[in-house]
């Protein structure tokens, strides 16, 4: 065996992929920063306005987790990204709106005598009820979209499920426009939490209004975020969720009832996505049938950001997406307009420079 | 007598699980070389980091004098290693015949310019390709089933289209991952003759994974025996029979008590 | 036993109940209705309803199904008449029980004088009239109720039928394939002849049609065209490669705007030739896809299809946007586009047009088959089929991925030029995500990977729902279920691939190897 070392192996320098993404990352960054300083140096907002903006992108930072979280179960347990997930948030944000709806049709005369409608008489109620319909029927629309579009094609090649995913986005999308109609509608809020109500908070000369419609939202949504983080962790659901996501076949021969799992996946983040769909319409007092496509887009983006699979990735990332959404057009000098351009470019940068996400751990080498 | 593949201190580590433990092998060229170990030995995982699928942790793997490990898979493909799979992946839409040319791909040099030109060198290279893929059918013993599709091709027939589709890019070492999984006595012996005179034809040097102690007893030229990771042996047929190491790690049953008792069990 | 059957039928009923109510909130009832008359030659007056019997027969097709399928799924082999037809009857009375349910609702909200178009739009006074056949609410519904029974009865009857006369069909099948596969079908299908001529009529069709149908024609068939171009390059990427990209609108705007801009006068008033224009405009897409394409096909299959869409947006949002407006004209478009020219002559006339486009067409299907046939189809298709096998047989899976996306790109960039120039007007609401979608659809419902597909993929979802102008608000709503549906009962698609045969090239049998056996 003497020869095998006389032919000394020669050290190749390898442009490895690790490094160069290290180097764009910094990249990345350096330029950046530069910007924002050079931006910041010549502002022309006051601090009124970086409030104003960071507290708006933590509200609708709150919904994007909610529906990040959903892609995030659902992904843990099937792989495949849930497309129509946006679309359970809009049909969700119908639900609460029709109760809205009917009940501010609901006349009331008080006890004083004057008339109300019953949705200002009883908002707590109404509130509730709204929440509760929203979530019920994006829970409903989960649950059947698993059903019908999903459950056939299991272990079929992965573009199957993802092109059927697809096609029940764009059929959802659709029936949502021949039902509602292509207008944008008014989300009646209770009075309680009308939009123009809210604490005023005085800050460099001018007040910054904290909307007890905004607050209500992330309240709602961290506690909804603690509950499942709850139910995940520590009820005999969550286990088997968790069980299903790590290996279905070991966890079918454990006893569990994969595919009931699977539903329950589907309906609890058809449930949370419904939440966030009342939360939009009655944050921003509009809703329509497109109202899921760009929240569905960036909450995927958050989920991602985040790590998918992942579920407080999901969270964190849905936050800081809604923060950084918010007043990243200020920071960077660049039109309002191109918000959008922001949350994508985000989620293409991830993807390309960190796949796994910020929270995520590398994922495992395929087995062959 | 040449080294054509060496691994030094190869090591892969997954998670808390060291797989693949400071592995040496050295195989000589046109040799049959065989690996043999208890299920989960680390045996599928010295061979993927051989063929660059996984990136060990540690270590060298050195193929003809170059250090290969951390190479994509299609340059280690283009050297001159090609591969087999424990569980048959072959492109199960294409026919058998394209299979097999997939195979050629890194001997071809033809860009998308002149194959939408369709260039004269262009059709010559098609020719050949499907003339030596034909060929290759041949003498993996599918003639006349080329056109069809991979995945009606009985279970046999997809293990030897498998070896033809390796065979395409001309290697000089093949990596077989239990080519005779699943196979009847009948078929093992015909398997075992075919490794064989594969190596005695076309000059491949082949390294083999195998269950069925009969086959790799008869055809090796050296074995080496994994366990936890580890090389725990390494000798002729002969000598890792009478060693006591390999005897403890198939948990006391003699290898040839192990092969008579594969035989048995094939035979039921 | 029983019970399980009752139980099965009434699901099915109210599987069909949901879809009869789920067509009447969204108007479909009406639409289907007046096509059925129009089929029967009384076209609608606009804003009139159609007759009530074209209604009974739509909901009677429906109704007709439903006991059919009710009756196959008794489970037994062959069908007992007695429990098929009580399934029947089950699946019949359940659903006509909940549609009647809903007209009950329905019919008395809408008594009471409220207008239900305020939270269902397609609900008009009209409409909730004509679905109760214009009687009063119960009676309405007891009609709908006895529909649903009826029909449901005899579509179990039929499935009876059907189920005795099975034998008979199947030996009706096997004599008419026999004959098919010996006389002279077979005799003409071997011959090479009647390839020529076929292809020779096909030709003759595609010089002579433009001339003689008119502008109308001629535009629908234009618009099919430009699709069918962009479906040959979709399919290139997602068929052949297997790269789920959903953002191929980005490269057709990106072909249209790089035409536009350098042909148009304003805002550069470049006022270059066509032909050179067309070219820019194939090279720009191509560049942009290899641009896009280098950082992003490392990603696996699912990410690449958002990060892709992802990228379609950017296009649009930036070109639509204030910012680069000096450039694109922001929102307006760019008006005034160049058509073709040749020596000085200007060939923008309808006709014109046509016979570009299906040189275009002819030009993009002999490309595509060369590189599908070639080395690089193989490859693509190994990729698609199993990537990081096919890398460790030596395909150089990163650079053909590339490849793949720089040639679909280049065929929407054509595409884009073609239907810019051709409307003479390009706009950041002609390159939105539904173009994606619309070649997505037609790619796979067509079949992934073959040609015949894509063009037969592209005269259905295409030029289907030109011709049938009522369904035009429900095209995108049937795509969604036809992805759904063909993923789940037919994923090869409509006109599935063929592999090419070597069969009849294998050389003279080599002496020198011998085989195992």
């Amino acid at each position: 065996m003497a020869e095998v070392h006389q032919k000394r192996p020669i050290k190749m320098p390898q442009l490895n992929v690790k490094v160069i993404r290290l180097l764009a990352t910094a990249v990345v960054l350096v330029l950046l920063i530069a910007r924002i300083r050079n931006v910041a140096i010549e502002s022309q907002y006051g601090a009124d306005t970086w409030l104003r903006l960071s507290v708006s992108g933590l509200i609708v930072g709150g919904m994007y987790a909610l529906i990040a979280i959903g892609y995030t179960l659902v992904y843990g347990i099937l792989f495949m990204i849930n497309f129509a997930h946006g679309e359970v948030m809009m049909i969700g944000s119908f639900g609460g709106y029709f109760v809205f709806e009917a009940f501010n049709a609901i006349p009331v005369t008080l006890k004083d005598g004057t008339q109300n409608s019953f949705l200002n008489a009883q908002p707590v109620i109404a509130i509730l009820l709204a929440f509760l319909a929203g979530m019920g029927i994006a829970a409903l629309t989960g649950y059947f979209l698993e059903k019908i579009a999903y459950r056939p094609l299991r272990g079929a090649p992965r573009l199957v499920p993802l092109i059927s995913a697809i096609g029940a986005s764009i059929f959802l999308q659709n029936a949502g426009q021949l039902l509602f109609g292509p207008q944008r509608r008014q989300y009646i809020n209770p009075s309680v939490i009308d939009r123009g109500l809210g604490w005023q908070i005085p800050i460099g000369g001018t007040n910054v209004l904290l909307t007890y419609s905004g607050i209500f939202s992330l309240v709602l949504s961290a506690a909804l975020m603690i509950g499942l983080f709850v139910l995940v962790q520590r009820t005999k659901l969550g286990r088997a969720m968790r069980a299903v996501a790590q290996d279905k076949r070991t966890a079918a021969l454990m006893g569990i009832n994969v595919d009931k799992i699977i539903s329950q996946t589907f309906v609890i983040s058809g449930a949370l996505a419904g939440a966030a769909g009342v939360m939009w319409g009655i944050h921003n007092g509009l809703t329509n049938y497109f109202v899921g496509f760009l929240p569905g887009i960036k909450a995927f983006t958050a989920a991602v950001l985040g790590g998918i699979g992942n579920i407080p990735g999901a969270m964190v990332g849905g936050m800081f997406l809604g923060i950084v959404e918010a007043i990243g057009p200020a920071a960077l000098g660049i039109d309002f307009q191109l918000k959008d351009v922001i949350a994508f470019s985000i989620l293409i940068l991830v993807l390309i420079l960190r796949p796994s996400g910020i929270l995520g751990e590398a994922l495992t080498e395929e087995k062959v | 007598m040449s080294t054509l593949l060496e691994t030094r201190r190869v090591t892969k580590v997954f998670g808390g699980l060291t797989a693949v433990n400071k592995v040496d092998l050295v195989v000589p060229k046109g040799k049959i070389a065989s690996i043999i170990g208890p299920n989960g030995a680390g045996k599928t995982t010295l061979f993927n980091c051989i063929s660059g699928f996984y990136k060990p942790e540690e270590g060298q793997v050195i193929f003809d004098g170059n250090v290969i490990n951390g190479k994509l898979t299609d340059r280690i493909a283009a050297l001159g290693i090609s591969r087999t799979y424990q569980n048959i992946r072959l492109f199960k839409n294409m026919s058998a015949v394209e299979n097999i040319m997939v195979g050629f791909e890194p001997r071809m040099h033809q860009g998308w310019l002149s194959v939408m030109l369709r260039t004269p060198a262009k059709r010559k290279e098609e020719k050949h390709v499907i003339a030596e893929a034909t060929k290759l059918l041949k003498y993996v013993g599918l003639e006349g089933l080329g056109d069809n599709l991979a995945t009606n091709l009985p279970y046999g027939a997809q293990r030897r289209l498998e070896i033809a589709r390796a065979l395409g890019n001309n290697p000089k070492l093949l990596l077989l991952d239990e080519p005779t999984a699943g196979m009847n006595p009948q078929e093992t012996d015909i398997m075992k003759t075919f490794i064989r005179s594969v190596r005695d034809d076309l000059g491949v040097t082949i390294i083999l994974i195998e269950h069925d102690m009969r086959v790799v007893m008869d055809i090796s030229d050296q074995i080496s025996v994994l366990d936890y990771g580890q090389k725990i042996a390494e000798g002729t047929p002969k000598e890792i029979q009478a060693n006591p190491r390999v005897i403890e790690a198939y948990l006391g049953l003699g290898a040839s008590a192990l092969s008579e008792k594969y035989r048995r069990e094939k035979q039921l | 036993m029983k019970s399980s059957l009752i139980q099965k039928a009434a699901k099915s009923g109210v599987v069909f109940a949901v879809i009869v109510i789920f067509l009447a909130l969204i108007g479909f009832t009406v639409t289907a209705a007046s096509l059925i008359q129009k089929v029967f030659g009384e076209a609608v007056g606009v804003s009139a309803m159609p007759a009530y019997p074209a209604l009974v027969v739509f909901l009677g097709f429906i109704g007709l199904w439903n006991g059919w399928r009710a009756a196959k799924h008794t489970g037994d082999h062959p069908l007992r008449a007695g429990s098929a037809i009580v399934a029947g009857l089950v699946a019949g009375f359940v659903a006509g029980l909940f549609v009647l349910v809903y007209t009950l609702i329905v019919g008395t909200i809408h008594s009471n004088g409220v207008d239900m178009r305020v939270y269902l739009s397609s609900l008009s006074p009209e409409s909730i009239v004509y679905f109760l056949f214009g009687q009063s609410t119960l009676t309405g519904g007891l009609i709908h109720l006895g529909l649903s029974i009826v029909s449901a009865a005899a579509g179990a009857l039929l499935a009876i039928f059907s189920d005795r006369s099975q034998h008979q069909f199947a030996l009706w099948k096997q004599k008419l394939s026999l004959w098919v596969n010996t006389s002279w079908p077979a005799k003409l299908r071997k011959n090479v002849f009647v390839g020529y001529i076929a292809m020779g009529v096909v030709l003759f069709l595609l010089v002579i049609l433009p001339r003689t149908w008119g502008s109308y024609w001629n535009y629908i068939m234009g618009t099919v065209g430009i699709y069918v171009l962009l479906g040959i390059g979709l399919n290139i990427i997602v068929g052949y490669s297997g790269q789920l990209v959903l953002g191929y609108v980005a490269f057709f705007a990106i072909g249209a705007y790089s035409f536009a801009l350098v042909t148009a006068p304003d805002p550069h008033h470049l006022n270059w030739n066509f032909w050179v224009a067309l070219l820019v405009a194939i090279v720009a897409s191509a560049i942009s896809g290899v641009l896009i394409g280098l950082p992003i096909l490392r990603l696996r299959g699912d990410y690449l299809a958002i990060v892709t869409l992802g990228f379609g947006e950017i296009i649009r949002i930036l070109i639509k946007s204030d910012w680069l407006k000096d450039i694109t004209l922001g929102p307006r478009g760019v008006r005034n586009i160049a058509g073709p020219t040749l020596l000085g002559k200007s060939f923008s006339s309808d006709i014109d047009f046509m016979y570009l486009i299906i040189l275009a067409v002819l030009l993009s299907i002999f490309l595509a088959r060369r590189w599908q046939e070639s080395r690089i189809g193989r490859a693509w298709l190994s990729i698609s089929q199993d990537e990081t096998v096919a890398q460790a047989t030596g395909v150089d899976t990163y650079k053909y991925k590339i490849l793949a996306l720089a040639i679909g790109a280049a065929f929407a960039g054509l595409g884009g030029a073609l239907f810019a120039s051709r409307n003479q007007f390009t706009g950041p609401e002609d390159h939105v995500l539904m173009v994606s979608i619309n070649v997505l659809s037609l790619v796979i419902v067509g079949g992934m990977g073959s040609i015949p597909g894509v063009i037969l993929g592209a005269f259905t979802l295409k030029g289907l729902p030109e011709i049938l102008r009522e369904l035009e608000s429900y095209r995108l709503l049937v795509f969604g279920a036809l992805l759904v549906l063909m993923m789940i009962i037919r994923p090869e698609g409509l006109w599935p691939a063929k592999r090419p045969k070597y069969g009849e090239k294998s050389p003279p049998l080599d002496a020198e190897k011998g085989g195992p056996e």
